[in-house]
């Protein structure tokens, strides 16, 4: 990319641009945060009292990090979902958003329904998916009767068949979200481009190759991180259909340990400790992504 | 070219088609669970209630006398609009400046709003609360306040994501055309007004509709500031509704299909008008 | 010229930050104003009763909570009796909404009137004089609260009363009857032991049904209770362990692997460790399984949603074992309503919170609250009426030979999280009941 352009020599505008929202910023997430830092030294006993003063030793929340099972099998299971997340999500999502960019008649009916999940709040896609998955009488376990495949209610939430159940809803949501974001990208590239290289003979598999993916580079990259920041903090939806931990402090993730650990046990250090170990493994591994699927910006 | 019919073709629609169904079918199944009576939910959801049969309009009624949705939707309105509103004007101007500008502090610039991604909301919230309580509008009791009190937050919360797909965008748009518009005589905002925000204007609707859609589905940021039942919004009846109903799945469904239904009928009419502004300028091929 | 975008940055924060809270202080005045006008029920009581006050009150008879439609009722006659206005902020109660309650009054944003704990929950706010004792309030109001026992008061730290009383509860076994004639068992009687139970549970379990609908991943404490108890006296019940080793200890950890065994025996539902409460609930109130153990606050649960079937459930008497008997429960009062500092101090306020109270707390409104609950009501509650379950709470209640508050009351809230979290994992045998108990009680 041209830094180099005459049209940005003058740096004067750019305080126009970027103040209003770094203020933004400063005050309702940074400010808060540094808050959260210390919180992560102090001793604090629950939610609505002050700090009693530094933990003994100040590192100690860190240290139980390194101590607590349940964080760990959280860090498992979200790294699981990271990569099912990166795989899946942004991989369907791919595919789909190329398929109804290669059809005309349709393509505004399929853009439309594809976007369902997200239009919902995570709280009514939870109810909705925990009618599904009910022990007794849910839809799936009528579906599975009905056709003879089962005899006895399965439990979908049970040390068994927990991750599918956890996962699954969470990836399906936000396929429709990457979907938009990808055929918006796909929007953006001129038409010319494409005439131009159909003159020189190059369509089908070949086109998307060779001029679409280069150019979605950028909107890939962006869907990458957002996918791994996302699955950082994944709460609304697991929470909803599995609580604190079901089946068994098996099902942990990191966004509904933090939660768990400050609001139900008024473990406010704790839980700011594992916020900020979320937040360095976030800007971390998308730092990673960046590097590895943009070798040519200096970002 | 392309009115025949080939496999490649069939396969296409095959795909789109299977995902359409799992994306839709479960909203159908909610729609006629809705209707139905709420002992048979648990014993023959899959059947169509009709009178007779099971059909009630009782989940409905239940829904509707029990609480205010108007006054509820308003709130939800007010709330996710100016959410909206500022975060695309915030953002676009932050997205732009960090994409073409080059200075020294821009990688710091660009990791803070990342590491701004990963915030949880949750370890936020409680400074958020204090600083807002201390200057009057958190828990004020006006109602226009609480709204406020809400609003800021979301905006914050809504900004370093809306800020991140943005550039995406910026980036891809030819830096050739702003040269251009340059040497014509234009300041660099009219470029940002007249070049960049035309081009990447999916990119902004898109932005726009996420942030609507969030901040109207937030959950957490609205329990916590609006209490009051002339504060509450949309996603806290739902909420509410659920921690009455039970085990009452008919009334569950009724409320879901409810605060859905607005929802889906502003995404679609929106949807048409990127789709047209989007067309009218390349004809599709 | 680094340190100068630094400068710009953090100028443009102040400024942003003055703005902000200029625009706080002038709207604050034009905010309330205007929602005054426009607020439609508001409009009237301006023109009608210009003295009217709007009062911020805070309760945990939100949700789903049993009273709720009593308690909005009450808040009805209220407002209409003096023409103020409640806003009511009430929610159902959790460790969420204590922890809510207490931020409200550390930053200030406290409500007028609270309905809340008076146990060891209430203490910051005791301790940081931000609610007003009944004594001080009586020098004034001298009939506030004077139509309860004064014995039944909830003493603070501070050894001053603070709260009103509302209504108490009891929690005992909720049986269905139909269940049980289908599997050849008698309804238990107040002497029922633990070995008969064992022997119906199996009964009831070979003819198909669930014998005891729990969900362990939610609500295990009301069988923990029960089980402490089970394992020790009425005297003792309230006795905390320091550790699994000393005699309340031992208790504890004979109570967790009573619960393990009815799990080992398959007598709770086959999801108990990932249904809800609602779930396991709805087992019950469907007839697929016999035994509830549960409080007082379920049976308007069941009113409301099995009105026809009220005659199949009974209230009847937890099994016991060792030295206890099997008419004795768990009851108190555990709730009550205090008046904020904040109210009190407000002339316009004052007069209507401590009216809100005695409204809340009169006998006549108490009376829709206690059916069978535990009551500090000199004169007692009046309730109008009982439907077929709430008579077999007062025939049960009228034979209870003891009662006592519950243990899990009496500790930290992280420390009962922990508690019950670890419940599923000593059942499944992935902990032992020793390490549950050490693990929790190092956290109180």
């Amino acid at each position: 990319m041209n830094s180099s352009s005459t049209l940005y020599k003058k740096k004067g505008p750019l305080a126009v641009f970027l103040i209003p929202a770094f203020a933004f910023l400063i005050l309702y997430l940074y400010y808060p945060f540094l808050q959260n830092i210390v919180n992560s030294f102090s001793d604090i006993t629950g939610l609505g009292t002050p700090a009693q003063g530094l933990n003994d030793p100040w590192w100690s929340n860190y240290a139980e990090l390194f101590r607590d099972p349940h964080l760990r099998t959280a860090l498992i299971n979200t790294v699981l979902l990271t990569v099912c997340t990166v795989v899946f999500q942004v991989g369907i999502a791919l595919i789909l958003a190329l398929l109804v960019d290669s059809i005309r008649v349709g393509a505004q009916a399929f853009r439309t329904l594809y976007f369902f999940p997200i239009v919902i709040s995570a709280t009514a896609l939870g109810l909705m998916f925990n009618l599904i998955f009910l022990f007794n009488g849910g839809m799936l376990n009528q579906l599975l009767m009905n056709l003879g495949l089962i005899s006895k209610n399965i439990d979908w939430k049970d040390a068994d068949h927990f991750l599918p159940t956890m996962l699954t809803p969470v990836m399906w949501q936000y396929v429709g979200f990457y979907f938009v974001i990808l055929v918006t990208g796909l929007n953006n590239i001129s038409q010319d481009l494409y005439e131009a290289a159909a003159l020189d003979g190059c369509v089908g598999l070949a086109k998307v190759r060779y001029i679409t993916l280069p150019l979605l580079r950028n909107v890939l990259c962006t869907c990458l991180v957002l996918a791994i920041t996302g699955a950082l903090k994944v709460f609304d939806l697991p929470w909803v259909m599995f609580g604190a931990g079901m089946p068994q402090n098996r099902g942990w993730l990191t966004g509904t340990y933090m939660y768990h650990q400050t609001f139900n046990r008024g473990n406010v250090d704790y839980g700011s400790t594992i916020a900020m170990l979320i937040v360095v493994l976030g800007v971390v591994l998308s730092n990673v992504a960046n590097r590895v699927f943009k070798p040519r910006n200096d970002l | 070219m392309g009115r025949k019919i080939t496999p490649a073709k069939v396969c296409t629609y095959g795909a789109l088609t299977v995902w359409a169904l799992t994306t839709l079918y479960p909203f159908v199944w909610v729609i006629l669970n809705s209707f139905r009576d709420k002992g048979l939910i648990r014993k023959d959801s899959f059947s169509i209630p009709t009178p007779g049969n099971g059909f009630t309009m009782d989940n409905y009624t239940k829904a509707m006398e029990r609480f205010d949705f108007g006054n509820a939707y308003l709130n939800s309105l007010i709330v996710s609009v100016s959410v909206t509103i500022v975060v695309v004007v915030l953002a676009g101007l932050a997205a732009y400046g960090l994409v073409r500008y080059r200075f020294k502090l821009r990688g710091v610039c660009y990791s803070l709003i990342m590491a701004g991604m990963m915030f949880p909301v949750f370890s936020t919230i409680i400074p958020v609360f204090r600083m807002e309580a201390a200057w009057g509008i958190a828990s004020s009791g006006s109602r226009w306040l609480s709204l406020l009190a809400v609003i800021l937050p979301q905006i914050a919360g809504n900004l370093c994501f809306a800020t991140i797909v943005l550039m995406g965008f910026i980036e891809s748009v030819p830096i050739e055309l702003e040269e251009s518009a340059y040497v014509d005589g234009c300041h660099v905002f009219q470029v940002y007004f007249h070049i960049i925000m035309p081009a990447a204007k999916s990119s902004f609707a898109t932005v726009a509709i996420f942030s609507f859609l969030w901040s109207y589905n937030d959950l957490f940021t609205q329990n916590f500031f609006l209490r009051v039942p002339r504060e509450k919004t949309i996603t806290l009846l739902l909420n509410e509704i659920s921690s009455q109903a039970g085990v009452d799945y008919g009334l569950m469904a009724a409320s879901v299909v409810l605060i859905v239904i607005p929802v889906l009928a502003v995404y679609v009419l929106l949807q048409k008008h990127i789709i047209k502004g989007l067309t009218a300028g390349a004809i599709k091929g | 010229m680094k340190q100068k975008k630094v400068l710009a940055l953090l100028l443009a924060a102040v400024m942003l930050m003055g703005l902000l809270a200029g625009c706080g202080g002038t709207s604050g005045g034009s905010g309330s104003g205007s929602s005054g006008s426009s607020a439609p029920s508001s409009g009237g009581q301006d023109a009608g009763k210009p003295a009217a006050v709007e009062l911020n009150v805070v309760t945990s008879y939100g949700g789903d909570d049993g009273h709720r439609k009593d308690y909005e009722n009450a808040v009805k006659g209220y407002e209409e009796a003096t023409g103020n206005k409640i806003l009511d902020a009430s929610a159902t109660s959790n460790e969420e909404w204590k922890a809510k309650v207490l931020t409200d009054f550390e930053t200030g944003t406290e409500p007028d009137v609270l309905f809340f704990f008076t146990n060891a929950d209430a203490e910051p706010i005791v301790k940081a004089g931000k609610v007003v004792d009944i004594a001080s309030i009586r020098a004034e109001y001298p009939d506030y609260g004077s139509n309860m026992r004064d014995s039944m008061l909830a003493v603070a730290s501070d050894g001053k009363n603070y709260a009103v009383p509302s209504s108490g509860f009891w929690e005992n076994m909720f049986v269905n009857t139909k269940v049980l004639a289908d599997c050849g068992v008698a309804v238990p009687g107040p002497d029922y032991t633990w070995d008969q139970f064992l022997t119906d549970c199996q009964a009831i379990k070979d003819k198909g049904y669930t014998p005891i609908a729990c969900s362990l991943f939610e609500v295990p404490h009301y069988w923990f209770e029960f089980c402490v108890m089970n394992n020790g006296t009425l005297a003792n019940q309230l006795d905390l362990p320091a550790s699994a080793d000393d005699a309340a200890g031992q208790k504890w950890v004979a109570a967790l692997n009573d619960i393990k065994d009815l799990y080992e025996k398959g007598f709770f539902p086959a999801n108990t460790l990932t249904a809800t409460d609602a779930e396991t609930v709805q087992l019950f109130g469907d007839g697929e399984a016999a035994f509830l153990i549960d409080g007082s606050w379920k049976v308007t649960h069941f009113v409301d949603n099995y009105p026809e079937h009220l005659e199949e459930f009974a209230i009847s008497y937890v099994p016991a074992k060792g030295e206890r008997k099997a008419s004795e429960a768990i009851g108190g009062i555990s709730m009550g309503y205090f008046i904020t500092k904040k109210a009190w101090d407000d002339p316009a306020k004052r007069e209507a919170a401590v009216q809100f109270v005695e409204h809340m707390t009169s006998d006549e409104v108490m009376s829709t609250f206690v059916t069978t609950e535990v009551t500090a009501l000199k004169n007692g509650a009046s309730p109008s009426g009982l439907n077929a379950l709430q008579q077999s709470a007062a025939d049960a209640n009228a034979n209870i030979t003891g009662v006592v508050g519950a243990v899990q009351d009496t500790v930290s809230s992280e420390c009962k999280t922990d508690l019950f979290g670890n419940v599923q994992n000593v059942v499944t045998g992935a902990m032992t009941a020793e390490d549950a108990v050490n693990s929790a009680i190092a956290l109180n």
